[in-house]
């Protein structure tokens, strides 16, 4: 399924929507590791700026930038942060151990990458002494980017006064630190007086060889594998694709309705479980739950101009055609119609989901079911067109 | 002041567990084991590991991190190690020749106090997780005479006692027998039967300028400050014997043909010393495939 256009990542546009593609990437995972959505930024901009004050060259820079953007690469699926069985704290801690060496499969997965970006993912928590981790390397088996990701992510992961920040630092100079880093470190914040300055993606030291709609896919395939929702994108996004293509949809709503599917998942990421595991798809008991979990996924894609145009799609899926949704309350057609699609099609696939494992009633089929709702939650139209899709393509 | 030594071979244990689980190997032996970290990351990961090298204290620390499964020190334990216990007789000048050439007075004190403590323990275990603990604070030590300015001066029983205390976190079980050995590399081979044999071999003559912060901790381990790594290695394969081109290419060629029982052998070098054993390796081995993610880390995996 191709989502944003087809062409390859060789173009300057592309290059730019495959950019921030990869800056969504990578504040999906911070959300899943528990960080800041925008540490990523403050993180990459730093590591540069201390890396530039140590000489590093700048495919290295590129390399460090990117690295710090995506470091919780390895997150999703991660048992330590994954929801449901709880684990002891040191057995949480413990699994934890390993998103570095995961994130750096997925970046080595990732063509258009820098050089050397996956391993600066790996070794980002290598402490000087030898006591980090995943690898435990130890002095200068430690990559001078890598230890300089370590410091940048540390001093910001702190959150502390720029002044408090900068001893913790200090004190950790020849143990978690290189002594020769931490200088370089103490140079940088006396030279900003501790304030990061947010630096732009380095668009230009993307490659050749990952097109834009691969970086979706792939965040959708990790965000469902983390919500325990396994393919549930490709189901949705295929039912909702034909479905409003039978709606006679136009070509750009289509790729709206194509694009959300493989996007609303990342507002389940905070939510306990997933919506169809926690409520009937068609109960009012769920529509908080489902609102919530609709503004925080249009909250998280807001910020990146490529997919921003989805937030409204995504954030109205909860809405109910009779007016009584949320959060907005919309009514007929002020919902909009690629919301209507998505909002049949995940419901449709948690309806199915629930018969198949025998949790629903089994007197009714997903479409009965579907239908005993036209007209209250979703419009008549759209589920008389889904039945039809269902009916061809089950 | 003591040189340090400006590179460190890096071996990357989540790289060779990549390389273990593409080939579907579920246990491993490294004769050349050092410091067996590397080791103890595949056996959290449920390989089964068996190491030996010839210095003692790297096998000291192998049964704490890898033959020890549940073993931890806990704090009033930990408390026993770093400081000087009432009613024992400490030889106080222990590590006297050090004093003023690489350690303070303070810091050789410390050191002799610590080698009574850690030699009094009874446990494998806690001995290998203690003798670690301890040289990591030998490690900051030597590191902060070459970087007085950038690192804190913290009390020698703090230092240790943090050091130690996070030995914890790595002590963990697979549900498998894993073992550390002192042994000769030929012997450390026949020994043990795996999935895997890893080799990452010492370089021609390593022994002659090997990292001070390996040979002194074995210095410190035997009591003996004078301790000469060239004289354990004298008698093994790689040492004295195989100090010239020719010597050293025969013993590497007789590592991979002890090594014939193993399915797979993992050779790691660099791209700089890969020549040195990629023709012994397709000579030993019918097929062998290249990975090197980076100059200084390639890695000859050879298979029959």
């Amino acid at each position: 399924m191709s989502l944003l256009s087809a062409q390859g990542a060789n173009s300057s546009p592309d290059r730019g929507a495959l950019a921030e593609l990869l800056a969504l990437f990578g504040t999906v995972a911070d959300v899943v590791a528990g960080d800041a959505p925008d540490d990523g930024i403050a993180i990459a901009s730093l590591a540069v700026a201390i890396a530039s004050i140590a000489g590093l060259p700048e495919k290295d820079r590129d390399a460090l930038f990117w690295a710090a953007l995506l470091r919780n690469a390895g997150a999703f699926g991660n048992p330590g942060l994954r929801k449901g069985d709880p684990l002891s704290e040191r057995s949480a801690t413990m699994l934890r151990w390993d998103v570095p060496a995961d994130g750096a499969r997925t970046c080595a997965a990732i063509a258009a990458l820098p050089e050397g970006t996956a391993d600066l993912v790996r070794w980002q928590a290598e402490a000087w002494d030898g006591t980090g981790f995943p690898d435990q390397l130890r002095w200068n088996g430690i990559p001078k980017a890598a230890q300089t990701l370590h410091i940048a992510s540390a001093y910001v992961g702190l959150r502390a006064e720029p002044e408090e920040g900068l001893a913790c630092l200090a004190a950790d100079g020849g143990q978690r630190f290189a002594p020769e880093q931490t200088r370089t470190f103490i140079m940088w914040f006396h030279t900003f007086g501790g304030e990061i300055t947010p630096l732009e993606a380095p668009a230009d030291s993307l490659s050749a060889g990952t097109a834009p709609h691969d970086i979706v896919e792939l965040l959708a395939d990790r965000v469902d594998d983390h919500n325990g929702t396994a393919r549930r994108w490709r189901r949705i996004g295929r039912r909702a694709d034909a479905l409003a293509t039978a709606l006679g949809l136009q070509a750009q709503q289509i790729r709206r309705v194509t694009l959300a599917s493989a996007l609303f998942g990342l507002g389940e990421l905070s939510a306990a479980a997933p919506e169809a595991q926690r409520f009937d798809p068609l109960s009012r008991l769920g529509i908080e739950g489902r609102a919530a979990n609709a503004i925080a996924a249009a909250e998280l894609i807001a910020a990146f101009p490529v997919v921003a145009d989805l937030a409204s799609v995504v954030r109205a899926r909860a809405e109910w055609y009779d007016g009584t949704g949320l959060p907005d309350r919309m009514r007929h057609d002020e919902i909009p119609i690629e919301s209507q699609v998505l909002a049949a099609c995940v419901a449709y696939d948690g309806l199915d989901d629930r018969f198949g494992s025998g949790a629903a009633s089994p007197s009714l089929s997903p479409l009965e079911q579907l239908e005993s709702v036209a007209g209250t939650q979703f419009d008549p139209r759209v589920v008389r067109a889904l039945a039809d899709v269902a009916k061809v393509r089950p | 002041m003591i040189e340090l030594r400006e590179r460190t071979r890096r071996v990357s244990p989540s790289r060779l567990y990549e390389l273990l689980t593409r080939y579907e190997c579920h246990s491993l032996v490294d004769p050349f084991m050092g410091l067996p970290t590397h080791l103890n990351y595949l056996k959290r990961h449920g390989i089964a590991v068996h190491g030996g090298d010839l210095l003692e204290w790297f096998v000291r620390v192998g049964e704490g991190l890898l033959t020890n499964d549940f073993t931890i020190l806990r704090d009033s334990e930990v408390a026993e190690i770093v400081e000087m216990l009432p009613g024992r007789l400490y030889s106080s000048d222990m590590f006297k020749a050090w004093e003023g050439v690489f350690f303070t007075e303070e810091q050789c004190v410390y050191l002799g106090v610590w080698h009574d403590n850690v030699r009094n323990l009874r446990s494998d275990g806690q001995t290998g997780l203690a003798i670690l603990g301890l040289w990591r604070v030998l490690c900051y030590w030597l590191q902060k005479a070459h970087n007085p300015d950038d690192m804190q001066d913290v009390p020698p029983s703090e230092l240790a006692w943090s050091y130690i205390r996070q030995t914890e976190k790595w002590v963990g079980s697979n549900l498998r027998r894993n073992t550390s050995r002192q042994a000769d590399v030929l012997s450390t081979i026949a020994a043990q039967s795996a999935d895997a044999l890893f080799i990452a071999p010492p370089a021609r003559n390593a022994f002659r300028n090997a990292d001070a912060r390996i040979w002194m901790w074995e210095a410190w381990w035997q009591a003996n400050p004078y301790f000469s790594i060239e004289h354990a290695y004298r008698d093994s394969l790689f040492g004295q014997k195989s100090a010239d081109e020719h010597s050293y290419a025969r013993a590497i060629a007789t590592v991979l043909s002890s090594a014939e029982d193993y399915p797979v052998v993992i050779v790691q070098t660099t791209e700089q010393k890969q020549a040195d054993y990629e023709p012994h390796l397709r000579t030993a081995r019918a097929n062998v495939e290249i990975i090197a993610p980076h100059p200084h880390e390639v890695y000859l995996i050879g298979t029959h």
